[in-house]
């Protein structure tokens, strides 16, 4: 089923010149974990905030076409509204915990959608064995390290149970095992509640094992959107100048070496499968 | 290099927040000048408070930091920032001026310079960071990439014997952290002094010589990077991740493909993959 | 006066009965010893108000802050001694010293007990928006953000050259633009990093918001209620029946 249709959108910002998104169209499923890559300045974070209605109401500014999330119009639609669908963890957690401490922040959104308080403490207690915060709960923000802030933002937002969760840039502060966990906690959230995943990342080395199907974007178009499989065998993605995956420079070399005939490996087990199935 | 003295010295330091937070515990290194090193470990290891016991922001409550045979502990922040220049994770943290150019003019007023040298600076280093066209600009309006190359721009234009960045590859895309190595390359030249505190793992094994890695306050490791990063018992303690030629030669071996010891860039992986698929195709 | 005296109204978690009360009989309290001090300029009156607050500081578990708020003073209250005992007399500048010491404790017994979380919803719950109390509560949390990133702040300009110490007053005006144009920008910049993130979650969507937390007020809190008002009722009669007082509450210092 799909959940956000992009048509034809079009977007740029009241005092820019140039437009930010040109000519978007883009279907996103359900229950999918989609990696959002470009360059910087490639209308990533503007795309992500088109998904739930900041753009075009929070930030003003010209558009065409339209955005349809789960049937509703992105710039007709109160963003409050289109907050019980897609739920966007920002990129720096610091300015997105508001509360004094871990257990408001989780209640805050809830508070704010009038769930009765019993509901409230059912899913604070649901979420937080989930993320594994549960022994933070009255710790206040600047006490959290990265990665606990990091995953209490994402608590507070997933407790709303949105179908779409959106992450933008959540690994950059993060020491690389603590990415990982986060990047594994992730992946079992989507699988295991049917949410689809959406996560703009510089990172490609951690995330790419887990990723579904892959948004390349430069300059404000999407250059292609598809499956993983699809992408990082095609050129676009062999041209763009991104942090590309280890393993994916050394098989796309060998590849061009002649040495190596198959589709290029996203990760290293698939490597690995590769090579043990051709011992 | 090991028949001069080293060009920083730290000495036993030991230094706690007021607060009371032990951030740094009997820390004793030594960096020689013209050396690139790393800095490495968990957040909260201590990486940012050492790098500010070197220009003065911080000072030990026991130990001594030496730089060029003096003890610094008399130097003002002042004085020690001419010789270290301490480049942080964000520019927006410093940047105030109305133009570009004035942002970079603002960072030479403590070296008494005259009139032209002053000028000739602000030019050499817009040129050399690709920010001459925004020099008129306002530096708010720059985009991430660009503000974070004006921040190194101000620091590289005093001309500090010693380099530190903090995180300098934090966000930033392919094109971006090319620029940055190149701009490494140039300083090294210059027989500069180099250290980077970093989670780049990838960045360090291709780039850096010689790793730090911090746990608890303390140096837990201090050597060759390919080493370093590629043990496991000190990975795991410092909250790293093996960097992704070594878990890919483990997995190798452990399909019964030996991959020697010594395989640590995507170069030498790719290589000995190449002569590994050769040899299957010549055995078919 | 030094920043010492701010230990005195910072939030400190503890388990004591003052810390249990409902945050409006603690508001209440701060009003009511305030009123009762400002009716008296006399000693003896005074002085009793003080005795009655020591036992609350003790209540509260909270001697240690506020001797070091009495320490920062200390130059004020030397200031004022002088002054007073110059133009008027000793004993007028000692009750002074003791009304200044009894407003202080009842606002900083107010601050160091109550949460700031507490004190908007007591704020809500005396009618008071919703959108003004919550603006209230970010502020604060925002305190020790802001106050760290200052920090970054200077140490980033101080590692360009930038000196912290100017001579000259219009220098030291001059010398504050790179530690405030990028805190200003970087605060600018946050709100709107902070409204985006309210309004992605449904933040003033629905009249009727729910509260995860309540305060009630409670037979401890309906006592304590009781006691203030006695004080103050006692106070503003001694006040209007002055002239008809026993000898005792009329003595003063010979100076």
């Amino acid at each position: 089923m799909t959940l956000i249709t992009f048509n034809n959108f079009h977007f740029r910002y009241k005092k820019n010149k140039e437009y930010q998104l040109n000519n978007i169209n883009l279907k996103i499923d359900e229950n999918k974990f989609i990696l959002l890559c470009g360059e910087t300045g490639s209308g990533k974070t503007t795309l992500i905030r088109s998904m739930n209605g900041l753009i075009p109401q929070f930030y003003p500014g010209y558009y065409k076409g339209n955005v349809i999330v789960n049937g509703k119009d992105n710039s007709e639609t109160p963003i409050a509204e289109l907050a019980k669908d897609v739920g966007i963890v920002f990129q720096n957690p610091e300015n997105q915990l508001i509360a004094m401490d871990v257990e408001n922040e989780i209640a805050f959104g809830m508070e704010n959608l009038g769930f009765p308080k019993e509901k409230m403490r059912e899913k604070l207690i649901d979420i937080t064995k989930t993320m594994e915060i549960e022994h933070l709960l009255d710790k206040a923000p600047f006490e959290l390290s990265g990665g606990e802030e990091q995953r209490v933002a994402i608590a507070s937002i997933l407790v709303l149970e949105p179908k779409i969760l959106i992450l933008d840039e959540p690994l950059s502060s993060l020491d690389p095992y603590m990415a990982e966990k986060i990047i594994f906690l992730l992946k079992k959230i989507q699988i295991e509640t049917n949410t689809t995943i959406i996560i703009s990342e510089h990172r490609m080395d951690l995330i790419l094992p887990v990723v579904d199907e892959i948004i390349l974007m430069s300059n404000g178009y999407v250059l292609e959107h598809n499956t993983k499989e699809n992408i990082i065998n095609g050129k676009t993605f062999q041209d763009l100048n991104l942090n590309k995956p280890i393993i994916y420079s050394i098989f796309s070399q060998l590849k061009k070496e002649n040495l190596f005939k198959e589709k290029i490996p996203a990760s290293i087990s698939e490597a690995i499968n590769y090579l043990q199935k051709n011992k | 290099m090991t028949h001069q003295l080293p060009q920083i010295i730290l000495n036993e330091l030991d230094y706690s927040y007021p607060n009371g937070t032990v951030a740094l515990r009997k820390i004793n290194l030594n960096i020689y000048r013209g050396e690139l090193v790393g800095i490495m470990g968990m957040n909260g290891a201590g990486k940012t408070t050492l790098i500010r016991t070197l220009n003065g922001l911080i000072r030990p409550s026991k130990g001594t930091v030496n730089i060029e045979a003096e003890n610094i502990e008399t130097k003002s922040i002042g004085e020690l920032s001419k010789k270290v220049g301490l480049i942080f994770q964000n520019p927006q943290h410093q940047i105030f001026s109305n133009t570009v150019e004035e942002e970079v003019e603002f960072s030479l007023n403590s070296l008494n310079l005259n009139k032209e040298e002053v000028r000739s600076r602000t030019i050499e280093v817009l040129k050399t960071f690709n920010l001459e066209k925004y020099r008129d600009r306002s530096p708010l309006n720059l985009s991430g990439g660009e503000s974070k190359k004006l921040a190194i721009a101000s620091i590289i234009c005093r001309d500090p014997e010693i380099l530190v960045f903090d995180e300098p590859t934090l966000g930033q895309d392919g094109k971006e952290i090319s620029f940055f190595t190149n701009i490494l390359k140039e300083e090294r030249k210059r027989g500069k002094t180099i250290l980077i505190v970093t989670h780049n793992i990838e960045f360090a094994m291709e780039y850096i010589p010689r790793t730090i890695l911090m746990a608890n306050g303390r140096i837990i490791a201090d050597g060759v990077t390919k080493k370093v990063l590629t043990n496991q018992y000190l990975v795991e303690k410092s909250s790293l991740v093996l960097p992704q030629t070594r878990k890919f030669a483990l997995k190798l071996r452990d399909i019964g493909i030996e991959c020697p010891d010594d395989i640590f860039s995507k170069v030498e992986m790719k290589d000995f993959l190449a002569n590994y698929l050769k040899t299957k195709i010549t055995e078919v | 006066m030094s920043l010492e005296i701010l230990q005195a109204f910072k939030f400190q978690k503890k388990n004591s009965f003052i810390h249990n009360l409902d945050p409006r009989a603690k508001l209440l309290f701060s009003i009511v010893y305030s009123v009762s001090g400002l009716l008296f300029t006399e000693l003896v009156p005074l002085l009793i108000l003080f005795l009655t607050l020591i036992p609350l500081i003790f209540l509260g578990k909270m001697f240690k802050e506020w001797m070091r708020s009495i320490r920062g003073l200390s130059s004020l209250i030397l200031i004022i001694i002088v002054l007073n005992t110059y133009f008027l007399s000793l004993a007028y500048a000692i009750s002074m010293i003791i009304r200044i010491l009894i407003m202080i404790t009842a606002f900083s017994i107010f601050f160091l007990t109550v949460h700031p979380n507490d004190l908007a919803l007591s704020l809500i719950s005396m009618k008071v928006p919703y959108e003004f109390a919550f603006s209230f509560s970010l502020a604060f949390r925002f305190v020790p953000t802001i106050a760290i990133e200052a920090q970054n702040i200077m140490d980033a300009q101080q590692s360009r050259g930038y000196e912290m110490k100017q001579t000259g007053l219009i220098n030291q005006i001059k010398n504050l633009f790179p530690l405030l144009v990028p805190l200003i920008v970087s605060s600018i910049k946050r709100a709107f990093n902070v409204a985006e993130a309210l309004e992605s979650r449904a933040f003033g969507s629905i009249k009727n918001r729910t509260y995860y937390y309540s305060i009630k007020y409670s037979v401890k809190d309906w006592m304590f209620t009781i006691y203030l008002f006695l004080i103050l009722i006692i106070s503003i009669y001694i006040r209007i029946q002055f002239l008809l007082m026993p000898e005792w509450i009329l003595w003063s210092l010979p100076v």
